[in-house]
């Protein structure tokens, strides 16, 4: 049994079922998120180490150039610088190394240029010039130390960026000049940075305050991030080597694997939400699906008509509880039971049977039938019960499901309503056979009244010696006065009496037969049963209103008679036969028979054993019988009740 | 004043003339009336003898008649003849002041006592009723002093005391008061107080006649 509080368990423990996926679902995009950070963050790093190296690298590569320059530029030698052709040929030699240098510059000691290769116009490139401070501080230092000495950047072209290395050479411990090597930027990240680095990293060469002096790229466009710097000796200055990774593309493996895994997650999540709609909609449809099986029980529970479904079998398989109110049975007795059922009345357990039988073989009376049912007290009570055929859900004829309404108290009241009309009506005879009494004895009473008088007044005068002619007058008067009586009576008997030029042929077991007919319903009502036996072509000279009277009263009185027999005992035998002549009706009851005391007045008129009857039936029978020459008697029946026996004179054929 | 009869008053003539011919045979005078309406027409106040009614009678019926009777005064007494099923009526008509009722069918003889009985029982009423009658006459013969001077001597006072409360002389009362029994037919106070007294009995304008 569900209550009312269930629905709301229910649903908190589905909240708290819901949590548990939900959970899981956001530690694994958790997890798997954090792998993936995880692993960008070591390949991260990895790169920047990678970036470290190679940078370390080149500056080494670099330096390392720089360094033989310096070097090659301090063993230039007289050969070098005899002729322009010599020195070109060497300039060409150190420019072949490609390691940035661009230009070279043979310096006499006083700063002349010598020789330079290549021979270029350009002013600032001579040193000396005003605007070649710094050419001529880097020339200064270096014949004062006698080392190398690099220059500051400047811009040459546009911004194009150089620095120069001025190399001081001595021969034989004396300082024979200064040859200037002219380093171009760019050229210098061009020469020396391998193409592989410059695929992977954006180098540049940038001055102190962060300008970017020269840059080797391959690919442009590529967004920079922070890179990495390295010092770039020896020509110093601030001057730095940068290089900033480009955003290499990711490993396919790890990017197939990261979509993998979030379109994995997208999925679990799509799943999960098609589970979670299909399991609420399936709740809601359940939840439905109870309220309306609750609504249907409730129903059927407040219902006043018993329900009650039988299988095909005729076993019972449902029972709601009214009807178990109605036959007093609790409904775990009834389900299952086969026939005959507990609450079958047991004194009409085969008519109940047959009934059953009707109804199992859909043969059942559509319009309901009536029956008795027993409670489990003992009451007996009456109900109306409609069958119709179960019909499950797939179509198939499963059983019967019957509908049973208690019918006592309307059938009572009926009943009692039809006691009712019965004592009016009867009250109503005896009231009109009263007024017909009392105006015949008033019409008696007169002339006998006048008789007692004149009779009285005769003996008096002759007591007193009156003489005889003084009395005659009064005892003619008398007698006149008994005629009149005489008379009286005589039109009280005709006018009881049928004349019998009515007689006709009649057909007797026709006049049965309609005796029987207006009885029908008072018979069913009684539960009697007539079993006519009745011989046809019996005709007799009769007055048909008056036979069917006086039958229709033997059959009522046979009827009743059996009021306290059990009701399968109530039958009423007629039979017609004809011996010697005359036609012999019986009627046989089993009823409660007659007395030897009631015998002898039992067709007295105004002699009755009813509570409600006049006493005039059985004297109208016999009276009608005599009058068509007929006998009326009667004896016991050997099975218990009476048997009346009409003797009629059958016609001449 | 004319002699007393017994009225028959029945629908059926066989038995008015039976009923007339049984009362004739035991001497006593006799009337028919067919109905009761006919009855009523030809009576007349100062009736005498008795009544024997039949209840059972088409138009107005035994008991309508007697109810009449009684409401105009006619104190004839009265037999009922009743039927089986009238007696409860004729009970209550004999509370009613009925002389009494005979059921039928009824022993004759006993009939005719019955109304003898109420023959008897009228010739008293009768002269009764003529003494009261003669009482009253002489009462209305008296003068208003002679009243007020009978009032005090029936009150017992001696006559000083009626003198005083009349403003009177003693002998003038004296005279007063043998005028009152001449006129009365009485010899002494106690004659009078019995007159009168008699009076009272059968007459509820006792008082109504003093004053």
């Amino acid at each position: 049994m569900p209550t009312p509080s269930s629905s709301g368990e229910r649903t908190s423990r589905w909240r708290w079922l819901w949590i548990l996926p939900r959970l899981a679902f956001i530690l694994f995009v958790g997890g798997v998120g954090l792998l993936l950070w995880m692993s960008d963050r070591a390949d991260r790093e990895e790169r920047h180490a990678t970036l470290i190296s190679d940078m370390l690298w080149l500056e080494q590569n670099l330096r390392f150039h720089l360094t033989r320059n310096e070097e090659l530029l301090g063993r230039i030698d007289r050969a070098h610088t005899a002729n322009p052709r010599a020195f070109e040929s060497f300039a060409r030699t150190m420019l072949g190394y490609e390691s940035g240098l661009r230009q070279l510059i043979w310096l006499s000691t006083s700063g002349a240029v010598r020789l330079a290769h290549p021979v270029t116009t350009d002013p600032r490139l001579v040193v000396g010039a005003d605007n070649s401070a710094s050419s001529k501080q880097s020339f200064r230092l270096a014949l004062s130390l006698g080392k190398p000495v690099y220059g500051a950047a400047y811009p040459y072209f546009g911004d194009e960026w150089q620095f120069e290395v001025h190399v001081p050479v001595s021969r034989e411990g004396k300082l024979v000049g200064v040859a200037v090597g002219i380093y171009r930027i760019r050229d210098i990240l061009g020469d020396s940075v391998p193409w592989w680095l410059a695929e992977r990293y954006r180098i540049s060469i940038v001055g102190d305050s962060g300008k970017i002096l020269g840059t080797r790229s391959k690919v442009e466009s590529r967004v920079m991030q922070a890179g990495y710097q390295v010092a770039f000796d020896p020509p110093g200055w601030g001057l730095g080597l940068h290089a900033v990774p480009y955003h290499a593309p990711r490993p396919l493996t790890s990017s197939i694997l990261s979509a993998s895994l979030v379109m994995l997650a997208l999925l679990i999540l799509w799943s999960l939400w098609i589970l979670r709609r299909h399991v609420l909609r399936r709740q809601a449809v359940e939840e439905q699906l109870r309220r309306e099986h609750a609504f249907r029980k409730a129903m059927e529970d407040s219902l006043d008509t018993g329900l009650r479904a039988r299988g095909l079998e005729g076993e019972i398989i449902y029972v709601n509880p009214a009807f178990c109110r109605m036959v007093g049975w609790p409904a775990a007795e009834l389900i299952g039971r086969r026939p005959p059922m507990p609450y079958w009345a047991d004194d009409r357990l085969d008519e109940t049977r047959a009934m059953h039988d009707r109804v199992l073989a859909g043969d059942g009376p559509e319009e309901g039938f009536e029956v008795k049912l027993k409670r489990s007290d003992g009451e007996l009570i009456d109900v109306l019960i409609h069958e119709a055929p179960l019909i499950d859900a797939h179509g198939r004829h499963s059983g019967w499901m019957g509908s049973v309404v208690d019918i006592t108290e309307r059938k009572q009241a009926a009943e009692r309503e039809r006691q009712q009309q019965d004592r009016q009506q009867s009250t109503a005879r005896l009231v009109a056979m009263g007024e017909i009494a009392s105006s015949i004895a008033h019409e008696l009473t007169q002339p006998l009244a006048a008789i007692s008088s004149y009779c009285t007044a005769a003996l008096n005068l002759l007591r007193n010696a009156a003489p005889a002619t003084e009395v005659e007058p009064a005892l003619d008067k008398a007698v006149e006065q008994a005629r009149r009586a005489g008379q009286v009576v005589h039109r009280i008997y005709n006018l009881a009496r049928h004349s019998e030029n009515r007689f006709e042929p009649i057909v007797l077991a026709e006049s049965v037969e309609t005796a029987l007919a207006r009885m029908d319903v008072e018979l069913r009502q009684k539960e009697v049963r007539v079993v006519p036996e009745l011989m046809a072509r019996l005709i007799i000279q009769g007055d048909p209103v008056l036979l069917q009277q006086a039958l229709f009263n033997l059959f009522r009185n046979a009827a009743e008679a059996m009021r306290n027999t059990a009701p399968d005992q109530r039958q009423i035998l007629v039979r017609l036969t004809h011996a010697d002549g005359y036609a012999l009706l019986t009627i046989a009851d089993r009823g409660s028979g007659i007395d030897a005391k009631t015998a002898d007045r039992l067709f007295q008129p105004l002699f009755t054993t009813k509570a409600e009857g006049m006493g005039m039936g059985l004297a109208i029978c016999r009276s009608v019988v005599e009058n068509h020459r007929g006998r009326l008697s009667f004896e016991a029946n050997p099975g218990g009740g009476t048997v009346f026996r009409i003797l009629l004179p059958m016609a001449p054929p | 004043m004319s002699g007393a009869l017994t009225h028959i008053v029945d629908d059926d003539p066989a038995v008015r003339d039976a009923l007339q011919w049984l009362l004739r045979s035991r001497g006593v005078a006799s009337r028919t009336w067919e109905s009761a309406v006919s009855f009523l027409g030809l009576a007349g106040h100062d009736l005498r003898g008795c009544l024997l009614l039949d209840v059972r009678m088409p138009g107005m019926s035994g008991f309508e008649l007697f109810d009449r009777l009684r409401t105009s005064g006619c104190r004839l007494p009265v037999i009922f003849l009743t039927g089986h099923g009238d007696v409860p009526m004729a009970v209550q008509a004999l509370k009613d002041g009925a002389f009494d009722f005979v059921e039928k069918p009824y022993d004759d003889n006993a009939l005719v006592d019955k109304v003898l009985a109420a023959l008897t029982h009228d010739a008293i009423r009768s002269s009764r009723e003529d003494s009261v009658h003669a009482l009253r006459d002489r009462l209305s013969r008296l003068t208003q002093r002679e009243r007020d001077v009978m009032q005090r001597i029936l009150a017992g006072k001696p006559n000083k005391v009626i003198a005083d409360e009349l403003g009177i002389a003693m002998r003038t009362v004296e005279v007063h008061r043998s005028h009152i029994f001449e006129k009365m037919q009485v010899r002494s106070a106690v004659e009078l107080s019995q007159a009168l007294g008699l009076l009272a009995d059968l007459s509820e304008n006792y008082s109504k006649v003093l004053k």
